[in-house]
Formats: C-alpha cells, structure tokens, sequence
C-alpha cells in the first residue's frame, strides 16, 4: 500500500472532504440535468453529464453491495422501496411533463405525467427490489466470513 | 466527548510538548491537541502508540468513569 503523508484524524477529515465532493457532484449534475431538461436542451448536449452521472451513480451501487452496505438511514425493505419509488415516479412525472413543448391540453399533462410516472415507479421499484435482494444475500455472505 | 486531561498531565510530566509527542506518535500536532480537547475520538493504535510514549496504561489514559460518558 502506498505510504500515505496524513495521519488517521486527517484521513477521516479528508474522507469527509472527499464524501462532501462527491454528494456535491451528483446532486449537481441531477440539477444541471433536470434545468436543462426544463429549458428544453437536446439531449445529445446532456449527453456527458449524464454518462458521469450514470457512471457515479453505478459505480456508488456496485460498492456499496459489494461491501454489504445498503444506506446510512433508510433500511432495505419493501415499504421504503415503495417510498422511494413513488417520490421518484412523481418527481419524474413533473419534470418529464413540464419538459414537454408538445403539451397544452390539460389531460396530456396527465396522461404523460402519468405513463412517465408509472414507468418510472415499475423501473426504480424493479431496481430496488433487486438491488435490495443482492444487498440481503451478499450481507449474509459477508457476515458468515 | 470530554477533554482529556489525564494526556495533558501525562504529557507535561513527561516535560513534553503536543509537538513532541506527535512527533514521538508520528501523526500532526492538531490530531493530539483534538484528543486532548476531546474533539477527536483515536483509534486503539494510536492510543497503544500514546500510552507506550508517555509510559502510561489505557485505563489510565483513556477510561472514562461512568458520569464522563454521559457528557
């Protein structure tokens, strides 16, 4: 391992920098992606927020499964992937809908609030529940170690 | 977390400064002074590291009674 020049209360101090940085970077890039989505921007200018954006947010996945680790708060189970999943199917609802320059009818705003929303609550729940699966197997792995 | 006096007073028996004895530690002087304040809780390698420098044990250094605790 390489010869690190901190001592351990600035390694916690540095990691808590670093874990600042990151949460600051990914809650960026979400509104960055979700103001230019509201301005109306091609997609294909969105592009590279969104590869690092998607790359950050697996990569935070993979390693924290890997690790046996689910969240700092939440626990893993059904209701609060119930939670989490309708607050994004609605946040997504909105933002898809008011994104939208071919609606003007009040029932299209509905109707498209609705099947983004729905699509979003199957996908995130479908993610979460597998996530939640992987995270339960792989923690009773690591606690048999 | 409450200060911790018991370094301090090791320390300056020992006729050492917060410099001295980090370096004798090997970690920075503001990483003693926050132990010594209380702001930083070490790990027990590093309390081991403090207790062999200023001949001391951890019950001596590092236990707290019941009332501190709660602080």
């Amino acid at each position: 391992m390489k010869k690190s020049n901190l001592d351990e209360m600035q390694e916690q101090a540095l990691l808590k920098i670093e874990h600042n940085g990151c949460w600051l970077a990914f809650c960026g890039l979400l509104v960055a992606m979700a103001v230019q989505m509201m301005m109306r921007v091609p997609g294909s200018q969105m592009l590279g927020e969104w590869i690092v954006f998607m790359v950050l947010s697996l990569y935070l996945c993979i390693a924290c499964l890997r690790k046996g680790i689910w969240d700092r708060h939440l626990t893993a189970n059904w209701k609060t992937n119930l939670i989490v999943s309708l607050l994004a199917a609605v946040a997504t609802g909105i933002l898809i809908t008011l994104s939208n320059p071919y609606l003007s009818e009040p029932l299209d705003f509905v109707l498209v609030a609705g099947i983004t929303g729905g699509f979003t609550f199957v996908l995130c729940f479908a993610a979460l529940s597998i996530g939640m699966k992987l995270y339960r197997k792989r923690r009773e792995k690591l606690d048999q170690e | 977390m409450p200060k911790n006096l018991s370094i301090k007073v090791a320390r300056v028996q020992k006729d050492m400064t917060q410099k001295d004895l980090a370096a004798a530690v090997g970690v920075s002087r503001q990483t003693i002074n926050a132990i010594e304040q209380g702001e930083y809780n070490p790990t027990i390698k590093l309390c081991r590291a403090i207790c062999r420098v200023l001949g001391k044990t951890l019950d001596e250094l590092f236990w707290e009674d019941d009332c501190d605790e709660k602080e």
